[in-house]
């Protein structure tokens, strides 16, 4: 019998091993693919049962919070509804994380995994509770950004030119993020679906043609050339004929911008000029355009707490192709800019040329509310000299005190900016506003500094303008922080 | 291994029950229970007693079979007990009381040895064969079948408010196996030979084969009636195993498998919840949200546990339908990974090894067939739920031994080590 037992005996092991076999592939091979599977709940329940720590703003209010159901399961809540969705984003086991949510979550979790080390370390007195995040917004600011832009589809980026604190993010429409944190995956789809992209962060995702808020680079680019300065007489032309094609340049209300002789440089800013500007940028060059706008940060990745994507500025062979130059020089054509972008580059003028790294995050802090690490002010880039900086403050404060930009003044305030309306072939313009308050005596003293961006002219349509529709809202956010 | 080695193991075992509760309750982010003190003075009374009654009166028998059950039995009963504290404080009561049955059938053998077992086997058969139809009895008598999960493999008794699940099928699995050893003990050298020929096949003659082929059509035939497919198919497995060591003929196993492949597919054909089973294993994402459920959050809890598992406590076994019993190595491996799941199966290959040692070294047929009969039970039956859960195998529903909740299994499988227990003890005479 024992030839055929040890057979069997054989059998039996090699069986074992095929287990042990079968085993291995499930969990090292296969492994991954069942546990990140949709419909393997785990993700899901661990998200469920175990606490996440608030958002709360600058000033305190609480915009993401985990609440305790009464079947001891948990739910994330967003008690301002859709006013911080684009910043606070989602925490969704369903459709993944977004905004905050997603860049801080590391701070937000509960540090409790159920793991032996974490049972330890809370044995011995260790605090497993989920950090808090303070952001960096202040509550007014943001509810005022968010009235002021109304139904009209748009964005609104503020900050604190000396810090790079971001005061305020707003991007409409939005959304209300419990809808994807806790409501069924239909309503989920449904708003991914809407072709009015709710779920669009316009503040970051997306570019439009700066139109002629793109002339700061234009007067920085002249500035820093030592050729220019606030004072040097452009020629003043109703049309400008563009050389080597039948492109005619004109103006916004198809007149002169001024005596129909010539204007300084500052008046054609205060003013938009747009021959004037055309004719600048083909003196200055592709060249000269290519490196301003570098410097204020198109064509990179601006470091933030949130993904933005790159404003692009055309390369290489602007220098052939003159017409092209000339509109790219109005913020046309193939330039490109994110609100992000003309926030800072409005912010560089404010703070002596230099653009400080945006932050959205003030603070992290304990579940009693101790600080355990604070952002610090750092500065990101040299948009510009000092000398450069001073001038075009002096210059966009005439766009508002005497030009297109005078919807945006704040009683008792010295608010600068400059007004942008992007012509759209076959639609309405995309209208800006970029701006900085308080001018001070020294430069450097503004506290604010933001950019409105308005799709299709917002209320106005086709007759909208950076000056009559962006402006208004500039002004609302400005007089907000003024009276805050 | 030495006595105190066994001890020490043993020892072990329990306070691995106890450190299990612990972490499962802090896992849970809750405060030690009772369980945690409670659990490792059962383990030790239980496997400690069993151990006292193995060396007095199976003093000579191999020292690894106590400490493999008892450390099987305690991983098992955390995971069980992580799952369902209820359940996990009713298996500590099923734990003293399968101990206490184990150490009396060592005591009832002490005198003669197992060698008695043979004098009772048509007893064994006819009792063997009464359990099975058990499930049968209508419903109304103190004593009835019960069919839960869709297949009619439970005994309800009832006595006023008092009332008892258990499956026959597992004190049955027991007694077949000592009837064939028994029987094939004495026959082999008739079922060695074929006089018979059916064309080119070599037949035994049928008198010889009659009651084996009546034991093995009746208990086949009642399973199948009942839809237990799992102890169904250990049965057959065994079976043909079993005439296969007996003869050394390799006629039956290849008999068996023609066999096999024929009922399949005719249960295949005819019956739908076989086709359900095929269907889920082969495909279980198809039907996600049906059939395939069960296989389907098995391979999700395996997946999770990846290599060093999620810990006692911190998985999500519970989604698991019968995470408690049937897929109790799935939980297990959710919550210790490949490297707890790798140690179960490296216990059952232990637990193997020594139990065809004991079937190799012993001298007389019937001890050899018991102690092969009883090992390979074991070996099969965890082959098959564990193959199912891993998809190497249609799932068929039937319990891990000394791991899965559930009482009968528990008390047949401790049995099982204090037979194996003795046949060493024999081995010499």
């Amino acid at each position: 019998m024992n030839p055929a037992l040890r057979r069997l005996a054989a059998a039996c092991l090699a069986a074992l091993l095929a287990l042990a076999a079968g085993l291995t592939y499930h969990q090292a091979v296969a492994g991954s693919r069942y546990r990140d599977d949709g419909r393997n709940p785990r993700a899901a329940l661990e998200r469920a049962v175990r606490s996440r720590g608030p958002i709360l703003t600058a000033d305190g209010v609480v915009v993401a919070r985990s609440e305790r159901r009464d079947d001891g399961t948990r739910v994330r809540t967003y008690p301002e509804g859709a006013l911080y969705a684009h910043v606070t984003g989602y925490a969704s086991a369903y459709f993944g994380d977004t905004g905050i949510e997603a860049a801080r979550n590391d701070d937000l979790r509960s540090r409790n995994d159920g793991s032996l080390t974490a049972a330890l370390f809370s044995l011995f007195g260790g605090d497993l509770r989920p950090h808090q995040v303070r952001l960096t917004v202040r509550h007014d600011l943001q509810r005022a950004a968010a009235e002021a832009l109304g139904d009209q589809r748009g964005a609104v980026v503020a900050l604190d030119p000396t810090t790079g604190a971001v005061l305020a993010l707003v991007s409409h429409p939005g959304f209300d993020p419990a809808v994807l944190a806790s409501g069924t995956p239909a309503e989920g789809d449904a708003l991914a679906a809407d072709p009015a992209e709710p779920l669009l962060n316009r503040a970051l995702g997306a570019t439009y043609p700066p139109g002629s808020s793109f002339k700061v680079v234009v007067a920085a680019a002249a500035l820093e050339g030592g050729d220019h300065t606030p004072e040097t007489e452009l020629p003043d032309l109703d049309e400008l004929p563009l050389p080597g094609s039948t492109a005619v340049i004109r103006n916004a209300d198809g007149g002169f911008c001024g005596n129909g002789r010539s204007l300084t440089l500052e008046r054609a800013l205060a003013v938009s000029c747009n021959t004037a500007f055309a004719q600048l940028g083909m003196d200055l060059g592709a060249a000269a355009l290519f490196n301003a706008a570098e410097a204020a940060g198109f064509n990179g990745t601006i470091p933030f707490d949130l993904g933005v994507v790159p404003s692009p500025f055309p390369p290489g062979d602007l220098s052939r192709d003159l017409p092209a130059l000339a509109q790219t020089a109005l913020g046309q054509r193939d330039v490109r800019a994110t609100p992000l972008q003309m926030a800072l580059l409005a912010a560089a003028v404010a703070n002596d040329g230099v653009a400080m790294r945006p932050h959205l995050v003030a603070a992290i802090l304990d579940a009693d509310g101790g600080e355990v690490g604070r952002t610090r002010g750092a500065s990101w880039r040299r948009v510009m000299g000092r000398d450069t900086a001073a001038a075009l403050t002096r210059m966009m404060e005439q766009v508002v005190v005497a030009g297109t930009g005078w919807r945006a003044a704040v009683p008792g305030e010295r608010v600068a900016g400059k007004t942008g309306t992007a012509e759209i072939p076959g639609g309405p313009p995309d209208v800006w506003f970029i701006g900085f308050a308080p001018v001070g005596a020294a430069p450097g003293e503004a506290r604010i500094a933001l950019a409105v961006l308005v799709e299709d002219g917002g209320r106005l349509g086709e007759d909208g303008g950076g000056g009559s529709v962006a402006a208004p809202i500039a002004q609302a956010v400005l007089a907000a922080f003024f009276a805050g | 291994m030495s006595r105190t080695t066994e001890a020490v193991l043993v020892s072990l075992a329990a306070a691995l029950a106890g450190a299990g509760a612990v972490i499962a309750s802090l896992a849970a982010g809750e405060a030690p229970t009772y369980d945690a003190l409670v659990a490792p003075a059962v383990f030790l009374a239980a496997f400690g007693g069993l151990l006292l009654a193995v060396r007095r009166w199976a003093g000579r028998a191999a020292r690894s079979l106590v400490p493999l059950a008892a450390w099987l039995t305690a991983l098992g009963w955390v995971e069980v007990a992580r799952i369902d504290r209820d359940l996990g404080r009713l298996q500590q009561w099923w734990l003293l009381v399968g101990a206490a049955l184990a150490a009396g059938t060592l005591y009832l053998l002490r005198r003669r040895g197992v060698g008695v077992l043979r004098r009772y086997r048509y007893l064994f058969l006819v009792t063997g064969l009464g359990l099975l139809l058990l499930p049968l009895l209508p419903a109304g008598w103190p004593v009835r079948g019960v069919t839960l999960n869709g297949s009619r493999l439970w005994v309800r008794l009832q006595a006023g408010d008092l009332s008892l699940s258990f499956q026959p099928g597992e004190a049955a699995k027991l007694l077949i196996v000592a009837f064939l050893a028994s029987y094939l003990a004495d026959r082999h050298r008739a079922l060695t030979v074929m006089p018979r020929r059916l064309g080119p096949v070599g037949l035994p003659e049928p008198r010889q084969l009659l009651p084996v082929l009546l034991a093995f059509g009746v208990s086949f035939a009642v399973l199948i009636y009942q839809r237990d497919l799992g102890a169904s198919l250990l049965l057959f497995v065994v079976f043909a195993a079993m005439l296969y060591a007996a003869t050394g003929r390799l006629a039956y196993p290849a008999a068996a498998l023609v066999l096999l492949a024929g009922g399949g597919l005719a249960a295949y054909q005819y019956f739908d919840h076989v086709r359900a089973r095929v269907e889920a294993w082969l495909h279980p994402f198809a039907d996600f949200a049906g059939t395939g459920y069960q296989v389907a959050q098995g391979l999700f809890a395996l997946g999770s546990g990846s290599l060093t598992g999620t810990g006692i406590g911190a998985g999500h076994p519970q989604l698991i339908p019968a995470a408690a019993t049937d897929f109790v190595f799935a939980a297990i491996a959710e919550e210790l990974g490949l490297a707890g799941g790798l140690a179960v199966v490296a216990a059952y290959a232990l637990l193997a090894a020594a139990g065809f040692g004991i079937a190799l070294r012993s001298r007389d047929p019937f001890r050899k067939l018991l102690a092969g009969g009883l090992t390979l039970t074991l070996v099969v039956q965890t082959v098959l739920i564990v193959g199912g859960v891993l998809r190497l195998l249609p799932l068929t529903g039937i319990t891990l031994p000394f791991m899965s909740y559930g009482g009968s299994s528990l008390l047949a499988n401790l049995v099982l080590i204090s037979l194996l227990a003795r046949v060493s003890h024999e081995e010499g005479s």
